[in-house]
C-alpha cells in the first residue's frame, strides 16, 4: 500500500465508474474488504476519517483463542 | 498498488446508483507532508502540546502531532489543528524547527474532489459503550473501575505501561481483579442496550487468562462477574475451560453495588451468591466488560448513502442477504453490522466484497495498474558487487550503535565495493537514490543493516527490482529491533554485534543467487463440493462473477440441512428463500450440477486442480471450494432418545412443524433439553445454532398457543447479538428457563407412554417432575465423516473433524493449502445467515484466485541435486504439501508450485540432495562461519 | 568504575522467520534489554534446521547454540516444528555422549507475541552458556583469521563460487583447519 498515500488529484473523475469500488472505513473489516477487492480486479478508494488504519483491532493486546498479538 | 488509502478523509454527499456513484469527499489537512515525512518522530518529541491519547483509550497523552500508533498505515505524522499551538495561536511552530526533512507545511488546506465508483462497502466500525453516565457501574466514582477496553491497553505491550498492568488510584500492580460482564448489554434498563455484544464473554477470558499467566506470586486473582458464558465459537468453548483450569473464578452473579476502597483505592463489590448469601469481596480493580454500539457516525453515514438502520442504528440487513444494506449498490460489513468478533467481521468483509463486484464484472482489471518491473540484468557468474546501506533510523540505531564504525567495517569485508550510511534507508527519496547506486555501482548484491526483514525486506527488494536487479539478490542485518532497541545501556557491545551482524549478512549475501519466479495458468473455473445452502451460494455468487462453476451434491436433492429448518432468526421463513436459491442455482447457465456423484480424486494446485467425480467425469478448475455441511447428533442413549416417538432432536421438530406432524395446538406440555451432546467432556465444543434454535420453537410453540407450559432447560443461554431479543421475548411470553449443571442433569423417564423429566430448579433448588408430551432434545451439530475428501486435497482436519481454516482469526474462510476455501457447517456450526456469509466470502477469495490469468510463485522453494539423490523417499514422506514426489527413475523432483520453502525436506535427507533457494545450506553455513570467524 | 571483563560467550541463534524472530522483533520494539551475546540467523522454519548447522557451529567455536521456533500446532507450515523438535532431542543426547555439556544447547518455543517470554529466555541463554565457560570440545584449533570456507552450492544449478578469486579481498593466510569447512 505504500504508493497509495499519493494525493488524489481533484482533477475529473475517470470514466469507467464500474471498475471501482469504494471501501469506507479502515479498521479489520475495511481493510479485508479493500485487499479482496484489489485482488479481484478493481480500483479500491480506502476511506478512513482518522489519519492511519487499523481501526479497533490494532487497539487489542492479543486476540483469542491464539492469544496472537492482534498486530 | 490498486487501494487509494484516503486518511483524513469524510464523504460530503453521494449522487447517482448502483454501478454508477458519483462520490463527493473531502480529506482535512495532515499538516505534514506525507511524500517527506520519514516518520523519525522528532516532530512529535519537540511538540508541547499534549493531548489525551484517544488510542489509548485516555490513559495517556499523545502529542498535537503525532501518529495514531507505531504499526499504523500510513506511517505518517499528522497533526491535529484543534491541539496545535501554531495553528490556533500563530505561535510554537517547534516541528517545522525540527523536521529533518523539511515535512511541515502548515499551510495545508482542506481537499475536495469526487470519485466515480460502482459500488460502495461500508465498514465503520463500532464503538465501546460508555458507562459513565450509570452511577451503577461507579465508572466515573471510583479510579480503580475501568472499561476493558482500558485494560486492553493496559495489557498491551505497546500500550501506557508496556503491558506490566498498574491501576490507576496509585499506579500499583493490581492482584486482585473483577470483571463485570454484560456492562451496556443484554440490559433492560433505559440506556443499556437489551442485544448481547457477543464478544465481552471472550475477551474478558482472554484478559483473565492472560492476566492469570503473567500473575507471579501470593495473592493473585481474577474473577468474572457474569450472567451466561457465552463460549459459542470455534475453540471458545476450551478456551473457556483453560481459564477455570488457571484458576480463574468464574462467578454466576450479577453484583449490586460497587463502593470505593481505603483511600479511594480499589473497589468493594456487593453480590448474591448463587445459593443466595449476600456477600462482599474487596478487589484491587474492577473491568467493566463494555459491549459494543454503532459507531458514531452510523446516522450521518445512513443519511449521505440513503440507507436504512436498525432501531440501534445498526444497518438494517437481511439474513439471506447479510452484506446488502436496503439501498442497492451499497454493502455493509464489520461491526457495522451487528456486533462481532473478528472472524466474522473478515467473512463479512470478504463477502461484502463479492456482492459489491458481482454487478461490476464488466469494469473488472479496467482501472488498475500493474507494477512495471524492467527486466533484470544477468548477474550470473560476475564475481559479487556487494552494497552495504547502513541506516541510522533517525536516531533509533545511532544513539546507541556507532553506525559509522559499522560502515568503515563494512567496507573492509569481502566482495563489498559500496559503503554508505543513511539517515532513513526506508524512505523514498533513499530507495530512489539506492536504485541509482546500484545501477552506478553495478552492484549485484545489497545489503542494508537496518531494522527488520519482517517488515522491510519487501520495500527493499522493490527497490532492487526498479534498478534491474533481481530481488533475491538480498540479506539484511536487523541492528536495529535485534540492535540498538535492545542493547540501550550496552552501546559497545550492540556496535559490536552489529558488526558481526553485517558480516555474516555480506556473507550470505555472497552467497545468494539470483532466483526465478515461475508463473502459471490459472483456468478460471471454480468446484464447489456440496449442495446446501452454502454451496449452491458459494456456486450462485462465483458464476456471478463470470467463471464456470462445477457443483457437486451426493444426494440427487439440493438443499442440505436447510430442508429441515423453518426459520433463521425467529421469523425468516428458510423454505421460500431455498427455493428461490435452488431455482437460481440451476436455472444459472455458468453452473453445471453434478447431482448424486461424490468426489473420487483431486490432484494438481491453486489455478490448475484436475479432479475426478465417481461418475467418471474429469473436471479441471483453479480454485475448490468445501461445503460439505454437517449433522444433527442422534443422541442415542442421552435422554432415553428413540424409546419414545415424541423425543425428538430439535430438527426433527422443525421439520415437524413444517409437514403438520407436530403440532403446537395440541401440545400441552413441551420440555426442551440443551447441550445434548455439546460441551460434554468428549465433545468439548458448543454447537453454537442450539438455543437460538429451541427458542425459536419454544416461541412458536407459546405464540400459536398460549396456554401450552414450555420449560427450557439450559446450562448457559448462548443467544448471541440481536439473537437475545429472540430470548427475552420467549421470557415474557412465559416460557420457563431453568439451569441445569453437569452435577445435575435432568432425568428423563417414559412410563407407560408418558414422557416425565426431572430436574433441579436452581432458583427453589429443589428437584421438579413435569410430564411432557414433547421432549425436545437439542441435538449437537457434528462433523460428517470427510476424511476421504481432506485426504484427497490435504486439507487438515480439527480433532473434532471441522476443517482448520489458514489463520482462526484473519483467514477463516482459506484453507492452507492455496486455492482451498470453505464454508458452511463444515467449519464450524453456524447459523444459516453466517453460512450464507461465509459462502459468499468464499467467493470473494476464489475471484481473488480466478480473476487472474497467471499467477506467481515465490522463488524460495526446494530444489534437488539429482546426482546426490538415491531416491530413499525420506523427503516426499516429510514434506508436508506433498510437493516431492518420485520421477520417472525413482528420484525425487520438486513441484514447484505446491512447495511452500519450509526446507523440511532439505534438513531431513541424509545425502544433502535437497536444498532450499534462498535459505541454501551454503548461505546459513556461510552465516554461522561469518559470525565466529 | 575498574571495568571487569566479563567473559563474553559466542552463542548462535536459529529464529523461525514466523515466531521467535518475530519475537525478538517485539522485544525491540517494547525495549526489552537483554545480553549482547547471541547472533541470530533467521530460518523459515525450525524444521529446515539440520542437526549439521549445530556441528558446524560447535565446530566453528561456538559457546551455545539456540534454536527457538513456533509452539507446538502453531507451526507455519503445520510440522515443521515437530520434527525438529525430534531432530534436535537425539542431536543433543548424541553431543551429551560425546561430552558438549547439555546447557549449550537451548531449544524454546517462542510465538511472535511473547516478547517477555523471548527477553527472559535470551538472558537464561545467556547466562547458561557463560556459566560453562568457552566450548572446546569440537573446536579444531581455533585462530582468529581462519574463516574456513564453506561447502561449495554444487546442489544450487544457477548458483556459482566466486568468492576465492575476488581479487584484493583479504584471504585466510594459512588454514589450521585443512581448508574443510565441516
Amino acid at each position: 500500500m505504500n504508493a497509495a498515500t499519493k494525493a488524489t488529484r481533484p482533477d475529473a473523475p475517470p470514466a469507467d465508474a464500474s471498475g471501482a469500488v469504494m471501501v469506507v472505513g479502515g479498521g479489520i473489516a475495511g481493510m479485508q474488504s479493500a485487499i479482496d477487492l484489489a485482488n479481484s480486479g478493481f480500483k479500491v478508494y480506502l476511506v478512513e476519517h482518522k489519519s492511519g488504519i487499523g481501526g479497533v483491532m490494532a487497539q487489542l493486546a492479543k486476540t483469542y483463542p491464539t492469544n496472537d498479538c492482534a498486530l | 498498488m490498486n487501494i487509494e488509502l484516503l486518511p483524513l478523509t469524510g464523504v460530503r454527499s453521494v449522487e447517482g446508483e448502483a454501478g454508477d456513484f458519483t462520490v463527493h469527499l473531502t480529506q482535512a489537512p495532515r499538516y505534514i507532508d506525507p511524500e517527506k515525512c520519514i516518520a523519525c518522530g522528532e516532530c512529535s518529541r519537540k511538540c508541547p502540546s499534549k493531548v489525551s491519547n484517544d488510542f489509548n483509550a485516555g490513559l495517556d497523552k499523545r502529542k498535537a502531532v503525532h501518529i495514531l500508533y507505531d504499526q499504523t498505515v500510513p506511517l505518517k505524522y499528522a497533526i491535529d489543528a484543534e491541539h496545535c499551538i501554531y495553528l490556533q495561536k500563530g505561535k510554537c511552530g517547534n516541528c517545522a524547527k525540527v523536521c529533518p526533512a523539511d515535512a511541515v507545511n502548515f499551510a495545508d488546506t482542506p481537499r475536495e474532489f469526487s470519485v466515480r465508483v460502482g459500488s460502495v462497502v461500508l465498514a465503520p466500525g463500532i464503538r465501546t459503550f460508555d458507562p459513565s453516565a450509570f452511577d451503577s457501574y461507579a465508572y466515573s466514582r471510583i479510579p480503580d473501575v475501568i472499561t476493558s477496553l482500558e485494560y486492553e491497553r493496559l495489557l498491551s505491550a505497546s500500550g501506557p505501561c508496556q503491558g506490566h498492568v498498574l491501576r490507576p488510584s496509585d499506579g500499583t500492580e493490581p492482584k486482585r481483579i473483577a470483571w463485570l460482564q454484560c456492562v451496556g448489554s443484554r440490559g433492560n434498563n433505559k440506556c443499556d442496550n437489551d442485544y448481547c455484544s457477543n464478544v465481552c464473554c471472550m475477551y474478558a477470558l482472554k484478559q483473565s487468562l492472560v492476566t492469570a499467566d503473567h500473575a507471579h506470586g501470593e495473592g493473585h486473582d481474577q474473577a468474572i462477574f457474569f450472567m451466561d458464558v457465552r463460549a459459542h465459537n470455534k475453540s471458545f468453548e476450551q478456551y473457556y475451560n483453560q481459564a477455570m483450569d488457571k484458576g480463574v473464578r468464574i462467578l454466576r452473579a450479577r453484583p449490586h453495588s460497587f463502593l470505593p476502597g481505603e483511600e479511594n483505592r480499589g473497589v468493594r463489590v456487593g453480590y448474591v451468591n448463587e445459593a443466595g448469601e449476600p456477600l462482599s469481596e474487596d478487589f484491587d480493580m474492577v473491568v467493566l466488560s463494555v459491549g459494543l454500539e454503532a459507531p458514531a457516525e452510523a446516522k450521518q453515514l445512513a443519511e449521505t448513502f440513503d440507507i436504512k438502520l436498525d432501531h440501534w442504528n445498526f444497518a438494517l440487513t437481511d439474513p439471506f442477504d447479510p452484506v446488502a444494506t436496503s439501498r442497492k449498490g451499497v454493502y455493509v460489513c464489520g461491526g457495522f453490522q451487528e456486533p462481532k468478533d473478528i472472524p466474522r467481521s473478515v467473512m463479512e468483509a470478504s463477502a461484502a466484497a463479492s456482492a459489491a463486484t458481482a454487478g461490476l464484472t464488466k469494469g473488472r482489471g479496467t482501472r488498475t495498474a500493474e507494477r512495471e518491473v524492467p527486466a533484470a540484468v544477468d548477474v550470473l557468474g560476475e564475481p559479487p558487487r556487494i552494497g552495504v546501506f547502513v541506516c541510522s533510523c533517525g536516531i533509533n540505531i545511532s544513539s546507541v550503535i556507532d553506525v559509522q564504525d559499522v560502515a568503515d567495517y563494512a567496507r573492509t569485508l569481502p566482495g563489498v565495493v559500496h559503503v554508505e550510511n543513511n539517515m532513513f534507508s526506508c524512505s523514498q527519496d533513499t530507495q530512489v537514490a539506492i536504485a541509482e547506486v546500484i545501477r552506478k555501482h553495478r552492484l549485484n548484491r545489497v545489503v542494508v543493516a537496518a531494522c527488520t526483514p519482517r517488515t522491510h525486506e519487501p520495500l527493499f527488494r522493490e527497490t532492487l527490482e526498479a534498478a534491474g536487479l533481481n530481488k533475491y539478490l538480498f540479506a539484511m542485518a536487523n541492528i536495529r529491533n535485534h540492535g540498538s532497541w535492545v542493547h540501550a545501556t550496552d552501546p559497545k557491545g550492540a556496535t559490536r554485534k552489529a558488526r558481526d551482524q553485517v558480516r555474516m549478512a555480506v556473507a550470505s549475501a555472497r552467497h545468494l543467487a539470483p532466483l526465478k519466479e515461475v508463473t502459471l495458468g490459472v483456468t478460471p473455473s471454480a468446484l464447489v463440493v456440496g449442495g446446501g445452502v452454502a454451496g449452491m451460494t458459494a456456486a450462485l455468487g462465483i458464476a456471478e462473477q463470470g467463471f464456470a462453476v462445477h457443483l457437486v451434491e451426493r444426494e440427487t436433492e439440493l438443499g442440505g440441512n436447510a430442508r429441515m429448518l423453518r426459520v433463521t432468526q425467529g421469523r425468516f421463513e428458510t423454505a421460500p428463500y431455498l427455493a428461490s436459491l435452488e431455482k437460481a442455482v440451476r436455472g444459472h447457465a455458468g453452473i453445471t450440477l453434478h447431482a448424486g456423484t461424490t468426489v473420487a480424486d483431486v490432484e494438481g494446485f491453486v489455478g490448475n486442480f484436475v479432479t475426478r467425480l465417481d461418475s467418471g467425469t474429469e473436471l479441471r478448475h483453479g480454485a475448490i471450494v468445501l461445503a460439505t455441511g454437517g449433522v444433527g447428533l442422534k443422541p442415542e442413549g442421552m435422554y432415553r432418545y428413540g424409546e419414545h416417538p415424541r423425543i425428538m432432536t430439535h430438527q426433527q421438530i422443525d421439520a415437524g412443524f413444517m409437514d403438520g406432524s407436530v403440532d403446537p395446538k395440541a401440545l400441552q406440555s413441551v420440555v426442551f433439553i440443551q447441550c445434548v451432546g455439546s460441551r460434554e467432556p468428549g465433545r468439548p465444543y458448543c454447537s453454537r445454532v442450539c438455543c437460538t434454535h429451541t427458542v425459536e420453537s419454544a416461541l412458536h410453540i407459546k405464540r400459536t398457543n398460549p396456554d401450552a407450559r414450555v420449560v427450557v432447560l439450559y446450562r448457559d443461554m448462548r443467544t448471541y447479538g440481536q439473537r437475545e431479543l429472540l430470548y427475552k421475548e420467549a421470557r415474557e411470553a412465559g416460557v420457563i428457563f431453568s439451569r441445569f449443571s453437569l452435577d445435575h442433569r435432568p432425568v428423563v423417564d417414559v412410563v407407560n407412554g408418558t414422557i416425565t423429566v426431572t430436574f433441579r430448579d436452581h432458583v427453589l433448588q429443589q428437584d421438579l417432575t413435569v410430564e411432557a408430551d414433547l421432549l425436545g432434545l437439542a441435538s449437537a451439530i457434528v462433523a460428517p465423516d470427510v476424511n476421504g475428501l481432506a485426504q484427497m486435497v490435504k486439507a487438515t482436519l480439527s480433532d473434532e473433524g471441522w476443517y482448520v481454516e489458514a489463520h482462526s482469526k484473519l483467514r477463516p474462510v482459506d484453507f492452507v493449502t492455496d486455492g482451498m476455501f470453505m464454508a458452511g457447517l463444515g467449519h464450524y456450526p453456524k447459523p444459516l445467515e453466517e453460512s450464507v456469509t461465509q459462502a459468499r466470502a468464499a467467493v470473494s477469495r476464489v475471484t481473488t484466485v480466478l480473476s487472474r490469468t497467471e499467477m506467481t510463485l515465490a522463488g524460495t522453494v526446494a530444489t534437488i541435486n539429482k546426482a546426490k539423490c538415491v531416491g530413499c523417499a525420506v523427503c516426499w514422506n516429510v514434506c508436508p504439501y506433498n510437493a516431492i514426489s518420485p520421477d520417472e527413475k525413482g528420484f525425487a523432483e520438486v513441484n514447484e508450485a505446491l512447495c511452500k520453502g519450509c526446507g523440511l525436506c532439505a534438513a531431513a535427507c541424509r545425502s544433502g540432495a535437497p536444498d532450499l533457494r534462498g535459505f541454501t545450506t551454503s548461505d546459513i553455513m556461510a552465516q554461522v562461519s561469518a559470525m565466529l570467524g | 568504575m575498574k571495568e571487569i571483563e566479563l567473559y563474553e560467550p559466542r552463542i548462535v541463534a536459529f529464529f523461525c522467520h514466523w515466531c521467535s524472530y518475530g519475537a525478538a522483533d517485539l522485544a525491540g520494539v517494547s525495549r526489552m534489554e537483554y545480553p549482547a551475546s547471541f547472533r541470530a540467523v533467521r530460518i523459515p522454519c525450525t524444521g529446515r534446521m539440520s542437526p549439521k548447522f549445530i556441528l558446524h557451529a560447535l565446530r566453528q567455536g561456538a559457546d551455545g547454540i539456540w534454536v527457538s521456533g513456533c509452539h507446538p500446532g502453531d507451526c507455519h507450515y503445520g510440522t515443521g516444528n515437530y520434527h525438529s523438535r525430534r531432530r534436535l532431542e537425539l542431536l543433543k543426547n548424541m553431543l551429551d555422549y560425546i561430552g558438549i555439556e547439555e546447557g549449550r544447547i537451548h531449544f524454546s518455543w517462542i510465538s511472535s507475541a511473547e516478547a517477555e517470554k523471548f527477553q527472559q529466555m535470551a538472558i537464561r541463554v545467556v547466562e547458561a552458556v557463560r556459566g560453562l565457560g568457552p566450548n572446546t570440545r569440537l573446536v579444531k584449533s581455533v585462530c582468529s583469521n581462519c574463516i574456513p570456507p564453506v561447502p561449495t552450492c554444487d546442489t544450487m544449478h544457477e548458483c556459482y563460487e566466486p568468492l576465492e578469486e575476488i581479487p584484493g579481498a583479504p584471504r585466510p593466510n594459512g588454514s589450521c583447519c585443512g581448508g574443510n569447512g565441516l
